[in-house]
């Protein structure tokens, strides 16, 4: 009886779950499909008559590539970064004693809630008089610490154990070679939870990408897809082929780092 | 040992510098300058900065447009969050009872939450289109909707935005909803059982009360992203038809960055980023509150 309605519940959720799927299943196949999309019916859902030709016209009409290569570069970058400085800043908060602790390790939680819309245009004031508008720099440097990374990497260097560093240390090691051989290495779960999630949020980032650069070869893949527009109508076919390679990474990513993705998302959460 | 202590001291310090200069550079400075910049006509194009006190706030709320603005952004957040909010619980409360299938069900519902917002607002973009999906199924079932599509109608355009973003949210609050339900040790359940309390009993006595914190947070966080909607807007309507769907950010970008007046953007900025502090403040007092008296 009890397998009984848990199955009518399972059953109830399909449709739902179609739902939320739609939009997505809509875009691969129309990416997938010759015709345009002038006069819509509900056979074009099938997935009959595919083909990669979308697929292969984007890559040979135009600096598709580029777009590829800068959310590539960018998203590789500010992960590396963050993985080595949110180690760094989260072991000093982990296990040295310093003056202005407590404010500096709060100012990360308080950044972490101030809603980022509000630095739109002075970043874009500060970003024009570093010299670096329009290039990787504005792109890279801004973010290549997350406070949510100082926390996520301080608590769980807290919960190492501490015997194994100062072993190392009585053997002649340095603070920089702790660091690198033994709490990185030590930290490996924490590092994959945050870099899959830094990578990830920045593939998918729009708005300061977009505010911060101008000429084409500098737009990143979610900025290209933005900015895409035909002269009279929208070229479908061809931007769904945009937008499913766009999307792809993130559905791969997740399937396969699953427990990862999850983890980091709501680790924030579950200690608030 | 004094030598090794303040070499300690040192790489300790160089340890903190990439936050240090983060924050002051990246988050402080420009903090403090937009405040600034919002007591002036500053523009980008014109060069300094000349004080004008409390001019652009004065100005902002007589401005037909930025109120419209504020009161779109408003819609937007209250008529969405109560939606997201129920739909994800009962999601997560549904999943969490092992049906067959519940990792499926739980990592098809979170998908289209992480795939890009751009990516999904231009799936939407042609789903609301005048021959677009949503229409189509609409004439099948014989009930009337926006023939010129959805983003062109006046009426239909910002409901139109806000069942998206509810379409696509649900999934991540569903996801820490999960997290929380795990967290609830299952021994209570199990005396709830054999003390004859029912399934509903039990969901109310036990899963809300423990569910409460989860919940503050589901609200709060979602209430700071939705007073910030930006790229649906930009991407689908770029606030229109007839400022049907201007947001605060969307007016902000608008004001700041494509008229270059960069004071008086500061300044409408500022006021927003207020309101998310207030409302951000009463929901945790409410919240406090309703925990004390249900203590």
């Amino acid at each position: 009886m009890k397998k009984l309605s848990k199955l009518m519940l399972s059953l109830l959720l399909i449709v739902p779950l179609a739902g939320a799927l739609f939009p997505l299943y809509f875009m691969f196949i129309h990416s997938l499909k010759k015709s345009g999309l002038a006069t819509l019916q509900l056979r074009d859902l099938l997935p009959v008559g595919l083909t990669f030709n979308n697929y292969i016209d984007i890559f040979s009409a135009g600096p598709f590539e580029i777009f590829i290569f800068n959310s590539v570069i960018v998203a590789l970058v500010v992960t590396l970064g963050n993985l080595l400085f949110c180690t760094m800043v989260g072991y000093a908060f982990a296990r040295r004693r310093f003056p202005l602790k407590e404010p500096l390790f709060a100012s990360a939680l308080v950044i972490l809630m101030i809603p980022a819309h509000i630095i739109i245009i002075p970043i874009y004031i500060l970003i024009n008089r570093l010299g670096w508008y329009d290039s990787y720099l504005a792109l890279i440097i801004p973010w290549l610490v997350n406070p949510l990374g100082i926390f996520l990497m301080r608590q769980y260097i807290e919960n190492l154990p501490e015997e194994i560093e100062e072993a190392a240390r009585l053997d002649g090691a340095g603070d920089f070679k702790i660091l690198f051989k033994i709490i990185m290495p030590l930290s490996k779960p924490a590092l994959a939870v945050l870099g899959i999630q830094i990578f990830l949020t920045n593939w998918n980032s729009f708005l300061f990408p977009f505010i911060l650069t101008a000429s084409e070869k500098m737009r990143t893949l979610p900025v290209a897809l933005a900015l895409y527009r035909g002269y009279q109508t929208i070229d479908w076919p061809h931007l769904f082929a945009g937008t499913a390679l766009s999307a792809l990474p993130v559905i791969l990513f997740f399937l396969v780092f699953q427990k990862q993705i999850v983890s980091g998302l709501t680790a924030g959460a579950l200690k608030q | 040992m004094n030598l090794q202590r303040s070499k300690a001291h040192l790489t300790t310090w160089l340890f903190l510098t990439p936050w240090i200069v983060t924050l002051l550079l990246f988050w402080l400075y420009p903090l403090l300058h937009s405040l600034y910049l919002s007591f002036t006509d500053y523009s980008i194009l014109s060069g300094e900065p000349h004080w004008v006190g409390l001019e652009n706030f004065k100005r902002l709320f007589s401005d037909e447009d930025f109120l419209k603005a504020l009161e779109n952004t408003s819609i937007f957040v209250f008529g969405t969050i109560p939606f997201t909010t129920i739909f994800a619980l009962i999601l997560a409360v549904i999943i969490n009872r092992r049906i067959p299938g519940a990792g499926l069900f739980r990592a098809g519902f979170f998908i289209p939450s992480i795939t890009s917002m751009v990516v999904m607002a231009l799936i939407f973009t042609n789903l609301y289109s005048a021959g677009g999906y949503i229409n189509l199924l609409l004439k099948l079932t014989g009930l009337s909707f926006p023939k010129d599509g959805w983003l062109h109608s006046e009426r239909a355009a910002l409901p139109a935005i806000m069942i998206m973003d509810v379409w696509i949210a649900v999934g991540y609050y569903m996801l820490l909803y999960l997290a929380a339900l795990k967290s609830i040790p299952g021994e209570l359940y199990e005396a709830a059982e054999l003390e004859g309390a029912g399934a509903f009993s039990r969901f109310w006595h036990i899963t809300l009360p423990h569910l409460r914190p989860m919940t503050l947070f589901v609200v709060v966080i979602n209430t700071i992203r939705s007073f910030q909607i930006f790229i649906e807007i930009f991407v689908m309507t770029k606030g229109g038809p007839l400022n049907s769907t201007l947001t605060v950010v969307y007016f902000v970008f608008e004001e700041g960055l494509e008229r270059f007046n960069m004071g008086y953007a500061s300044a409408c900025a500022y006021v927003l980023f207020v309101v998310i502090a207030i409302f951000s403040a009463i929901q945790l007092k409410l919240f406090g509150l309703g925990r004390r008296i249900a203590d």
